[in-house]
């Protein structure tokens, strides 16, 4: 297969994965809580019949409103062109990487936030301002997990760390490492809207972060919203599994080697998931001034992570 | 060349005599806007010989100031950078301007205001092209008094004049401050800058370190750097638009070209502490600088104060620079400066489409109080666009020009862990994590900047009044948002010419090694790869691929318009949308130990009962705590030692004679007992 | 066992053990608090039974047994016995707020990392990679004592000061003399019987075991 191919195909592949990742993860905190909860594929019923259902758009939105949910859908597609989902090297590899990733991500945010500002509702401004605090919170923390594992691997390029860790498997158990591992699942927490900083499930709990920002959305407007959220959740998990802990990822882009790249790579997310469902079910939701104890101390972590990176060297 | 050289004075000449000349109306401001565009251009196209080149450009005039030495001209590389974005951001503002001035039709203030820009740019330009202390110091002032003038344009306004003391009082101290500096420079040897190179190796390492102290002191307050950044925010939101994207596109930046030529040309680098010095200074502006943008909901002060982060950012990156020269490692310094200077070009660009966009919205509105703003998307498209354009820049987002430096700015940072002295890489690791806090916390800002500024409900009856931008104000900015754009793509051709400027400053031969073309920035090391086309290709391909599918497979239904959701309320007031103040609050507490914020509530109680409140007024305000720990002591002692002196002027002609034969007496006191040879 | 293994090996423990330090300066709650010194005991005494085994030094291994017992399982015990007593109190407003104290912590393992530096330079001891570590873990627990006004809180980050004492001891010089150890042992049950007494009479005294009542004393 031709390396080209693999980019659109790894994107296709995301967009597929990601709401049954969702409807994974709540089928799992269903079962924990006791309850039958929906199948694991009902978002992507959600998803159909949101492209199907009429669009209600507030009388003082303009069009940013409207072109928002195409620019934060588009930023996080074009991220999982970058990530390392399934083979290493990357047919995109001079194109970005790790915090050209971040700051896509970042884009995505913005404009998601002027979106909620849009209406002029009250509650999408709360939403976005909050959004964006948390969002500034946690850039620190992942700059530096970004540089502990750019450190020890030589780069940030993607395929580069992905392939120094499959070249030497002993350094994932290093103490930066695993250090960084927890700091970045904290960022994942934080910026993907899951307990205990922002509570996904609901849609009418005031006090929400990201639900707030896109109260005014419906039809297919929402349901790119939605997608692009599942969307950034796989991408964060994607980086968590395949950057730490990289086997099972194709070498050579032959059929036998991508279909197990993706039996694993499914493995992973299943068991990212497993665990955030865990922690979901675990922990409450913090208030809002106590969401940045939590970053500073992901942000320690990231911090010894770094230390710990070159004490070793 | 020659020609060139002469064409940019001569322009900003002609634009200067033109508007003297020729009234107070439309001719005036068309007349001297057309020569300052001349005249930028003409620098523009110098600046770029210059650098195609490689080979500098030259010109004594010993004629002019001749008893003193003569002034000269010397336009090397570096300079020629400053020059090209003085001439790029100078050529929009004049356009803008022409527009803009309308303002104050059949007023002197026009004249003056057409007569002062063209003096300012003519002088700012001539700062890079200084060849010798005389020149510098002479072009420096002129700059400074011409941009004072400009300041105290609508001179009625108490606060205005307070900006324009404030601003006076600052650029004297750094002229002063200068002064020595250059005077300790030619202690080693009187000349131009090619001979003060060549003496500045034989200067004792003591001198080399005043040298440095005071050059940082005098450029840092021109520049804008904490503590010295206090007239930024005063001086910004008083001048006019067009002048306030000038002087923080391009002005400031004179500070950090004056740094780098005192510290890395002329004296060849120094010891480590200097580097570190300037880093730690840079990576505390940027944090504070942009702290305090998230608390102002005035929009000009709020883009002043994103200036001194920007500024803040720059000066990392020299210091980054500087640090890596002393430590042996030519790589990562050529590396850093890189991203230094590119950060200056595009900071002088996006941080002028922006001032340019506050200043419509104030033409429109006559308001620069976000909180009364609002709506301004429907009456003003094209200033929102454009404004939207400036603020994804300034946030750094991809793909445009913010996002490359940036990047490159992160990357010149990581080398610094592995030096090896540790104090370096624990000052890596702190300026990394300053870094990134910062650029979130200005998305923050800028979500905020632009959104209750132009978009929901307008909250007051001007802001729903508001009328588009005359052609010349939009065509200005137009220019400023595809540069923002160009600069982005076009970074795989920038980035290894400003490398092959830098390099022989840091003593590396010729082009920096490793420095790869074909749309992609390769660092040194190999260390990372990006490219910024590609980025924005992708963007653009997966957007229209994704609103073309959308368009194609979802619902065919129209959109219905409704009202925007309201948990049952009735109707829907601008009172109701959120502001400024509000949006920029969880942040507030948060930072509350730095911003120290003061509260006053008072409530009004129902005479009849405790239980009944008619009214309750809130009042909170943030003073940043050097004006009132550094500023306000030592503003209050010159007030108590001018009272003391006032003494001395009691009125009395018989005081005055006495004071004269005193000082005649002392004077021949002192020759007698120095002796006369 | 090589020698890289064991680099590895004490920076992990050097780190679980700061970092159970550094969950001192997050958690409020007392039983947080306890079970924060205890998993840092823990962590001490598995690393110095790996260094144990990588010198072969049956005393470190005894070492490592007395610090499973008596700071794992019997300190924790009459900490448990005093926070029912009186552990309803939660540090709600120490001297220096949660997200403050962090960065604060993170600034002086920073600085522990500058101070160490040349020791770890001239050291030739593969465990000397978690020394800096260690040293971080003595200022923040000195941080602890002074930004927090319970007194069960300061109590605990003496011990964490005596942990983190051990842990330099341990990975800078594999360890002391094991009569020296015993008696560092006592001291630290004297002082820990004594630290009793005083939080006894202080809630006698004010009701309260906030240390800032103190002050009132003076009147």
């Amino acid at each position: 297969m031709s390396p080209w191919l693999l980019g659109p195909v790894q994107a296709a592949l995301a967009l597929l994965l990601a709401p049954g990742l969702v409807g994974a993860i709540r089928w799992m905190k269903a079962r924990l809580q006791n309850r039958s909860g929906a199948p694991p594929w009902q978002p992507y019923l959600e998803l159909r019949k949101l492209f199907a259902k009429e669009v209600v758009v507030s009388n003082n939105a303009s069009w940013l409103f409207r072109a928002a949910p195409f620019i934060v859908f588009g930023s996080t597609v074009a991220v999982t062109l970058l990530v390392p989902l399934l083979a290493v090297p990357l047919p995109f590899e001079g194109a970005g990487d790790l915090l050209v990733v971040v700051y896509l991500l970042l884009l995505g945010t913005f404009f998601l936030a002027l979106a909620g500002l849009d209406p002029g509702s009250p509650f999408g401004g709360m939403g976005a301002s909050r959004e964006m605090t948390v969002a500034a919170l946690a850039e620190p923390t992942m700059a530096l997990a970004i540089f502990a594992l750019a450190w020890s691997a030589g780069s940030t390029n993607l395929g580069h760390i992905a392939a120094r860790m499959l070249a030497t498997p002993t350094e994932g158990l290093a103490p930066g490492h695993v250090l960084a591992f927890a700091a970045i699942f904290v960022v994942t927490l934080a910026e993907t809207g899951r307990l205990p900083v922002d509570n996904p499930a609901t849609h009418l709990e005031l006090t929400m972060i990201h639900e707030a920002m896109v109260l005014e959305y419906s039809g297919r407007y929402l349901a790119l919203i939605e997608w692009a959220a599942a969307l950034k959740l796989l991408v964060f998990f994607t980086l968590l599994g395949n950057l730490f802990a990289p086997w099972g990822i194709a070498a050579a882009l032959t059929p036998g080697a991508l279909l197990w790249a993706v039996l694993t790579l499914a493995l992973k997310l299943l068991a990212l998931g497993g665990v955030v469902a865990l922690v979901e079910t675990h922990i409450a939701k913090l208030r809002l001034f106590r969401v940045p104890e939590l970053l500073s101390a992901s942000f320690i972590l990231a911090l010894l992570a770094v230390t710990a990176s070159f004490l070793l060297r | 060349m020659r020609a060139l050289f002469l064409l940019l004075i001569a322009g900003y000449a002609s634009g200067a005599a033109a508007a003297l000349a020729l009234g107070s109306g439309a001719l005036s401001r068309w007349a001297s806007a057309l020569g300052a565009i001349v005249g930028a251009s003409a620098g523009l196209a110098l600046a770029a010989g210059v650098c195609i080149r490689g080979a500098a450009f030259s010109l004594d005039a010993p004629g002019f100031f001749g008893p003193v030495g003569g002034m000269a001209f010397t336009l090397d590389p570096l300079g020629a950078v400053f020059l090209a974005l003085t001439s790029l951001v100078a050529a929009p503002s004049a356009l803008y301007g022409a527009g803009y001035a309308r303002l104050w039709e059949g007023r002197p203030a026009l004249r003056q205001v057409g007569f002062m820009l063209n003096v300012f740019l003519l002088t700012m330009s001539l700062v890079p092209l200084a060849g010798g202390t005389l020149t510098f110091l002479l072009v420096w002032e002129g700059m400074s008094l011409s941009s004072y003038f400009l300041v105290m344009t609508e001179s009625d306004e108490p606060e205005v004049v307070s900006a324009g003391q404030w601003y006076l009082a600052m650029t004297q101290i750094g002229l002063a401050c200068l002064l020595g500096s250059f005077l300790l420079l030619q202690s080693g040897g009187p000349g131009g800058f090619s001979a003060l190179r060549a003496a500045a190796l034989t200067l004792p390492p003591g001198t080399r370190d005043a040298v440095f102290a005071l050059a940082l002191i005098g450029f840092g307050s021109k520049a804008g750097l904490i503590p010295l950044h206090v007239w930024l925010p005063r001086a910004h939101p008083a001048a006019p638009s067009h002048v306030s994207a000038l002087m923080s596109g391009a002005m400031i930046k004179m500070g950090i070209y004056g740094l780098l030529r005192v510290s890395l040309d002329l004296l060849g680098g120094g010891p480590a502490w200097w580097g570190g010095l300037v880093l730690a200074l840079g990576a505390v502006s940027a944090l504070l600088g942009v702290l305090y943008a998230l608390m102002e909901h005035d929009l000009k002060s709020l883009l002043a104060y994103h200036s001194v982060e920007n500024i803040g950012l720059i000066t990392m990156g020299v210091g980054a620079g500087l640090l890596f020269g002393s430590l042996q490692m030519p790589a990562a310094a050529t590396l850093a400066l890189v991203a230094a200077l590119y950060h200056t070009i595009n900071h002088a660009v996006f941080k002028g489409l922006l001032f340019l966009g506050a200043g419509a919205v104030l033409h429109a509105t006559g308001m620069r109080d976000m909180n009364r703003l609002g709506g301004l998307i429907r009456g003003m498209p094209w200033t929102a666009a454009l404004f939207l354009v400036g603020s994804a820049a300034i946030s750094g987002l991809p793909p445009l020009n913010g996002f490359v430096s940036e990047w490159l700015l992160f990357q010149s940072l990581l080398p610094g862990i592995g030096a090896p002295s540790p104090l370096v890489a624990v000052l890596m690791v702190l300026s990394l994590g300053m870094l990134a806090l910062t650029a979130g916390l200005c998305a923050a800002c800028f979500v905020k900047a632009f959104g209750i500024t132009f978009l929901a409900i307008p909250r007051s009856p001007e802001a729903a009044a508001a009328h588009e931008a005359s052609w010349s104000m939009r065509a200005g900015m137009v220019v400023l948002a595809v540069a923002c754009l160009a600069l982005s793509i076009g970074a795989f051709e920038i980035v290894p010419r400003l490398s092959s400027f830098v390099a022989p400053l840091v003593g590396v031969a010729g082009p920096a090694p490793a420095f790869s073309v074909v749309l992609a920035l390769q660092t040194p090391g190999g260390f990372a790869r990006m490219s910024p086309s590609l980025v924005a290709a992708g963007l653009a391909l997966v957007v229209l691929t994704a609103w073309l599918a959308v368009k194609a497979f979802a619902s065919r239904r129209p959109v219905r318009v409704g009202e925007t959701w309201g948990c049952g309320r009735v109707v829907q007031t601008p009172r109701m949308e959120y502001t400024a103040t509000a949006f920029a609050e969880p942040l507030r507490r948060i930072f509350a130990a730095v911003y120290r914020p003061s509260e006053d509530v008072s409530v009004d109680f129902h005479p009849d009962s405790r239980y009944f409140v008619q009214s309750i007024s809130y009042h909170s305000a943030i003073v940043p705590w050097f004006e009132r720990y550094l500023y306000a002591p030592v503003i209050s002692r010159i007030r108590s030692w001018s009272e003391r002196v006032l003494a001395l002027q009691s009125g009395s002609a018989h005081a005055y004679l006495t004071y004269l034969v005193l000082a005649l007496v002392l004077l021949l006191g002192w020759l007698v007992v120095t002796g006369q040879p | 066992m090589s020698p890289e293994l064991v680099s590895q090996l004490s920076v992990g423990g050097s780190t679980l053990v700061l970092l159970a330090g550094l969950a001192m300066l997050w958690r409020r709650g007392v039983r947080a608090h306890i079970g924060a010194f205890t998993a840092q005991s823990v962590a001490l005494a598995a690393t110095t039974a790996m260094v144990g085994w990588f010198t072969g030094d049956w005393q470190l291994w005894a070492v490592a047994a007395l610090l499973l017992l008596i700071k794992g399982v019997g300190i924790p015990i009459l900490l448990e016995r005093m926070a029912r007593r009186f552990g309803t109190e939660r540090e709600l407003e120490p001297y220096v707020n949660t997200a403050t104290s962090l960065l604060v912590g993170g600034l002086l393992v920073l600085l522990a990392y500058l101070v160490t530096a040349r020791l770890v330079s001239v050291s030739q001891l593969p465990t000397r990679t978690g020394m800096p570590l260690a040293m971080g873990l003595v200022f923040v627990s000195l941080f602890v004592i002074i930004s927090r006004k319970k007194a069960l809180t300061q109590v605990l980050g003496f011990l964490m000061l005596e942990n983190a004492v051990a842990l330099l001891a341990v990975l800078g010089t594999h360890g002391i003399p094991i009569i020296v150890e015993i008696g560092v042992f006592l001291d630290v049950a004297l002082g820990f019987i004594v630290m009793q007494v005083f939080v006894y009479q202080i809630h006698e005294t004010f009701e309260s075991i906030d240390v800032e009542q103190l002050n009132r004393l003076r009147e």
